[in-house]
């Protein structure tokens, strides 16, 4: 353990300032120092997580996504619009949306390969397309849930909200594959140099068509669960997932140069960005302050800690 | 990815077509649009909406200059829009001011502009962040900033003299695309016929060479984020002074469409590759985009998807982007 914070500083930085703000918070709020609190952190953290997790793989093979709130904005609004409170319909709904998301995804790794054009291109592309089908669908937010369906937003086993455990278990898997199997080989080995990998002969194109119907199939979870905690889908949210995953892939020690990064520092990322928004809500924080110090912990986080073995590696 | 990044490929007329296509495929993709739009609907080619289109093209173009510049260093900046609108919030600030009100306009928003674009030049360079968190992260300090000042609703008129900038016209030439066409040549000559050009050029190509044969890296990086935050600076006065009423969020989205705008006009977001004048380019035909799809008649929802495709098109008829991958 000790070994393999050494190797990442990075995750060092990061526990470093998630231990201060628990610090801080304990001392300045008494609500916050709460079992209840910190379910409630953990409960808030799934969306970000599913996200980041997609973003943190796709971020390793040199992309970016930055199609994920129009995707979240479709996917939403139509799950709730056609289970509309029928509970025969919300299974199949949710599987049909699902793969939706997974296709998606393949729709957009599909269009890097074969037409060459940088991922920040074809994803803003992709998110006006989708945003546009959304409003298409509807300008509302229609339909709902039916009775107990918001028990993957609300939930808990053994008092754990279901949604992050759920993630938690992504995230293992996700890890997992990233450090053992060959496909997490090829994906860091292309995003080290995709010109080597494709000279070696890797199978490139699936590297990428995984990887993006990976991030297509976590968006399509987090709108499900964004639906099951607000009870209907909205076609204009826009969530910041975008910019939120980047944030927290990044502070996780990820590069946006591609080829190295750990999901480990990705979650721990995501848990100290949620930590931080909801300790300045119980320090009565105003939003605007909140936005100030959200961007100095960032520049904090990354100048101080991250970022730094860049000379040293 | 591209077959030009192979040496021993050349020689050779195929590669001269290719190259060709790169060069000019987005200026061609870019007249048949127009002249296809043109000879569809009447609305597009009044001179009315000829006008309208030029006059939107400027604030935009004029952020590109400053987006471009950044990206030929390995760099992007996000707190563009942010910093346009805080220059659309600091126009407001003198009403008291009388006819001083456009100096201290102008002398603030500069001094603002300068603090961003240092911040963003000293965290990239000297800290080593990378430009999407530094960026983005004063982009958020400075909306935090923006909002305790105005506590969440700006009021108040901007000076006639930017509002004769954004949205007049000088025999029937929008002035602000003067301003552009002079704001873009300063820049171009900057960057094309001087010695801190060449250094700009040579660190985007490969910063270890050019630390190597003495340039100073850190410098010319911090330059270039300057010259966007400045520029943005002055592109939010100018499309505030466009829409002459000001909120928190003038410039949101320009961001994003000012680094697709300078991709589309083939500058590589590896650095080091592309000039200004197709960054323009590029802000021109994403602004008739969004013209197009308005006078088509589409329902607004369809806007953004027939958006989004023809951004995709563009980009992958002529790959002009092929490089960057």
């Amino acid at each position: 353990m000790i070994a393999y914070l050494r190797r990442n500083p990075a995750l060092l930085g990061v526990l470093g300032l998630i231990v201060l703000l628990a610090v801080i918070g304990c001392i300045f709020s008494a609500d916050f120092r709460s079992i209840q609190n910190l379910q409630n952190i953990f409960e808030q953290s799934a969306p970000l997580a599913f996200t980041a997790l997609g973003q943190t793989v796709v971020i390793i093979t040199r992309g970016i996504d930055l199609s994920i709130d129009a995707q979240i904005a479709l996917l939403s609004s139509v799950a709730s619009g056609v289970i509309d409170s029928d509970p025969q319909r919300a299974l199949p709904v949710v599987i049909g949306v699902l793969a939706a998301g997974a296709f998606i995804g393949l729709i957009t790794g599909a269009l890097i390969v074969a037409l060459r054009i940088h991922a920040l291109i074809v994803t803003l592309g992709m998110a006006a397309v989708l945003q546009g089908l959304a409003l298409l669908y509807t300008l509302t937010p229609v339909g709902g849930i039916p009775d107990g369906y918001d028990f993957f937003a609300y939930g808990r086993v053994l008092g754990v909200p279901v949604g992050m455990a759920l993630a938690v278990v992504l995230f293992a898997v996700v890890g997992f594959v990233l450090a053992y199997t060959r496909l997490g080989r090829q994906i860091f080995a292309f995003g080290g140099d995709p010109h080597a990998a494709t000279m070696v002969g890797l199978p490139t194109t699936r590297v990428i068509l995984f990887t993006y119907c990976l991030m297509g199939f976590l968006t399509a979870i987090t709108s499900v669960f964004l639906v099951s905690r607000l009870g209907v889908g909205n076609p204009v949210a826009d969530g910041g997932f975008n910019l939120g995953s980047i944030t927290a892939v990044v502070i996780g020690g990820t590069m946006l140069t591609g080829g190295r990064g750990s999901v480990l520092g990705t979650l721990l990322g995501v848990f100290m960005v949620q930590l931080l928004n909801n300790l300045l809500n119980f320090l009565d924080v105003s939003t605007f302050y909140q936005w100030m110090i959200q961007g100095a912990v960032v520049i904090a986080a990354v100048s101080l800690f991250v970022e730094r073995r860049r000379t040293t590696a | 990815m591209n077959t030009t990044s192979f040496p021993t490929d050349r020689s050779g007329k195929q590669i001269d077509v290719v190259a060709m296509l790169e060069r000019y495929g987005l200026l061609a993709f870019c007249a048949v649009l127009v002249l296809l739009t043109a000879s569809i609907s009447p609305a597009f080619r009044s001179p009315t909406n000829l006008q309208n289109v030029l006059t939107n093209v400027a604030p935009l173009a004029i952020v590109v200059l400053g987006q471009c510049m950044v990206i030929l260093v390995r760099g992007f900046d996000l707190s563009v829009s942010s910093v346009m609108a805080t220059a659309a919030v600091i126009a407001t600030q003198f009403e008291s001011a009388g006819a001083m009100a456009f100096p201290l306009t102008l002398l603030a928003t500069l001094i603002m502009s300068l603090i961003i674009g240092l911040a963003n030049g000293f965290l990239v360079t000297k800290r080593g962040m990378s430009p999407f968190l530094a960026t983005l992260a004063t982009m958020i300090v400075l909306q935090g900033l923006r909002f305790a000042w105005t506590r969440g609703a700006p009021s108040g008129r901007v000076p006639p003299e930017i509002q004769v900038i954004g949205a007049g016209q000088f025999y029937g030439v929008p002035v602000n695309l003067v301003v552009l066409a002079v704001l873009a040549l300063i820049v171009w000559i900057t960057l094309a016929k001087t010695p801190f050009g060449r250094r700009v050029y040579m660190v985007g190509g490969g910063p270890r060479a050019a630390e190597l044969v003495g340039v100073n890296v850190d410098r010319i990086v911090i330059a270039c984020y300057v010259a966007s935050a400045v520029l943005a600076g002055i592109g939010g006065l100018v499309l505030v002074g466009y829409v002459s009423g000001v909120d928190n969020w003038v410039g949101r989205g320009y961001e994003l469409d000012s680094i697709v705008a300078a991709v589309m006009g083939g500058v590589a977001l590896s650095g080091g590759r592309g000039s200004v004048l197709g960054g323009i380019l590029g802000a021109f035909l994403l602004t008739v985009i969004f013209n197009i799809v308005l006078l088509l008649g589409f329902p607004v929802q369809l806007q953004f998807v027939v958006k989004g495709l023809i951004i995709i098109l563009a980009m992958a008829v002529y790959r002009v982007g092929g490089e960057i991958r």
